[in-house]
């Protein structure tokens, strides 16, 4: 396979399979694969080697601590407490020099105020200048629209987003690029589709691909639609935020279908810079509650809370289960 | 749910219910590591405990400069060249190391350790860190200090040597199904991935 006629090498289609390479690259990579032979061939190989591997499997140790660990667990947090009371002979030692102590003390304090200052002023600048505004649209657009379409089916197994409807963002919001026939709706959303108190709502660099099922394409995408529009149409996010409101309001924006739900499971998504790929997940919408009525964000719960829509406008509340498999079958991190 | 890291830092302030978390969390894959690359159940048992003994040993000193997943393998990967150590030793004089665990264990898997055995053991060590334990390419770098690039080279070459030995005709090797009867049930359960 030469480069020549492959515009991304055979290590960096692996990289691709692995989800390591950037969005920018992963999406030329998916858009290469999607039409080359070659490519599909040699993916199919790594995919198969990995399967194999997968066969090995370990059977799960005893359950419960063995005593060794729960004996130096109780030394080692016995000797902390016992740690944290004062000796008699250093208090002794600290009263004598107290005023030792005080002035170094105060001078501690100065530096680490000073330091908390800096850090604290340059966190805020980073936070509020790392993306204050929208970029402008091109930054947003995928020039390869063959990309955009596989990026978009890559959110869900192919059983599903293979007779998706699939939607791509012009510059004046989503055009249907291939009609469905299975109800479901694969679209690649945008930063803009963070909570509006983000550091990365303006991110262009942000791609989420989801798979909406018939209810949430119903009920939940006209949501990105709409935010998509006005952004597009250079609104304030105060602006927007009226607007949602006012749409939920007057029942034109509707309340999420029960059973709605989409798939987020690709690995050529980039959703924002904290968590990068992030793992592949899916997500449910119910209308807004607490985020207990689900357990979520509980010790050992596998659902956990987004914060995406949470009141703020949108009474909507989205909870997220991370799933095992990337949508090609293959294993995803562990969480 | 919580992070490791915040986990590791409760611990670090006494918090008994944050180790049992991180213990609860890792035990499997750390006995998951040691059983593959030793093939010895309970030396991989003794040395996921030893593992988490140095966790307790070294808490107050643990900083969260790194991942938690990332620092349990480093200290894992120093036990197991400890362990390897000691048995290349006792090799030399004459004593034997434990014997790979065979009995019961499907076809298809006694044909995967071998052909995992034929790898340089730094590619393998690469593979079986992406594939097992599923670390990013920066994870393995930074573990075995090396550039990512090295990693990602060396992942790539080893892959496709796996499949050419997964791939050619050659039948598991019988002594190491000595101790293993014929077809058993557990061979079914190479097909669940074929």
């Amino acid at each position: 396979m030469s480069t020549n006629r492959h515009p991304i090498e055979q290590e960096e289609l692996m990289a691709y399979l692995d989800g390591e390479l950037p969005t920018d690259r992963a999406t030329g990579a998916l858009s290469h694969l999607e039409q080359c032979p070659e490519c599909q061939a040699l993916a199919a190989d790594l995919r198969g080697v990995s399967q194999k591997l997968l066969t090995w499997e370990i059977e799960s140790p005893e359950a419960g601590i063995p005593s060794e660990i729960n004996a130096a667990l109780g030394e080692r947090l016995q000797k902390r407490a016992t740690a944290k009371v004062s000796s008699p002979k250093l208090e002794n030692r600290v009263m004598t020099s107290r005023w030792v102590w005080a002035v170094a003390f105060a001078i501690i304090c100065v530096a680490v105020g000073l330091q908390l200052m800096l850090t604290g002023r340059n966190r805020n600048e980073g936070r509020s200048t790392a993306y204050p505004s929208m970029a402008s649209i091109e930054q947003y657009l995928m020039p390869d629209r063959n990309g955009e379409i596989a990026l978009a089916r890559s959110a869900a197994p192919e059983a599903i987003s293979s007779d998706a409807k699939i939607l791509v963002l012009g510059r004046h919001g989503y055009e249907a690029a291939i009609e469905g026939k299975n109800g479901f709706v694969c679209v690649v959303e945008r930063s803009w589709m963070s909570s509006f108190d983000s550091a990365e709502f303006w991110n262009p660099k942000m791609r989420g691909p989801v798979c909406f099922n018939p209810a949430a394409a119903r009920s939940i995408l006209p949501l990105t639609i709409k935010r998509t529009e006005m952004v597009l149409a250079g609104l304030s996010k105060a602006q927007m935020i009226d607007s949602i409101k006012i749409g939920f309001d007057k029942k034109e924006l509707p309340a999420p279908e029960p059973g709605a739900m989409c798939y987020m499971m690709s690995r050529g998504g980039y959703l924002n810079d904290a968590v990068g790929h992030y793992v592949p997940h899916l997500m449910f919408y119910v209308p807004l509650t607490d985020k207990s009525s689900w357990g979520a964000d509980l010790p050992d719960s596998p659902v956990s809370l987004n914060p995406q829509f949470q009141g703020a406008p949108e009474p909507i509340t989205e909870f997220v289960i991370p799933v095992g498999k990337w949508s090609d079958g293959t294993a995803a991190p562990v969480m | 749910m919580t992070s490791d890291e915040a986990l590791m830092l409760e611990f670090q302030g006494g918090s008994r219910a944050a180790f049992e978390e991180l213990f609860a969390r890792y035990r499997e894959p750390l006995y998951g590591f040691f059983w593959r690359r030793l093939n010895n159940p309970e030396r991989a048992e003794d040395l996921t405990q030893e593992a988490f003994l140095a966790v307790i040993r070294a808490a107050s000193r643990y900083e969260p400069r790194a991942l938690v997943r990332t620092y349990l393998y480093g200290i894992a990967l120093k036990l197991l060249a400890a362990e390897q150590r000691k048995f290349s030793t006792h090799n030399k004089l004459g004593q034997c190391g434990p014997e790979p665990t065979t009995d019961g264990t499907p076809e298809c898997v006694l044909w995967v350790r071998q052909a995992l055995e034929k790898l340089d053991a730094p590619e393998r060590e690469i593979l079986m860190l992406r594939e097992y334990e599923q670390l990013s390419y920066s994870d393995i770098a930074e573990l075995l200090r090396i550039p990512v690039n090295t990693v990602r080279s060396r992942l790539f070459r080893s892959r496709l040597a796996l499949k050419s030995y997964l791939g050619s005709a050659a039948k598991p090797n019988p002594a190491l199904r000595a101790n293993a009867g014929s077809r058993t049930q557990e061979d079914e359960a190479c097909n669940e991935h074929e």
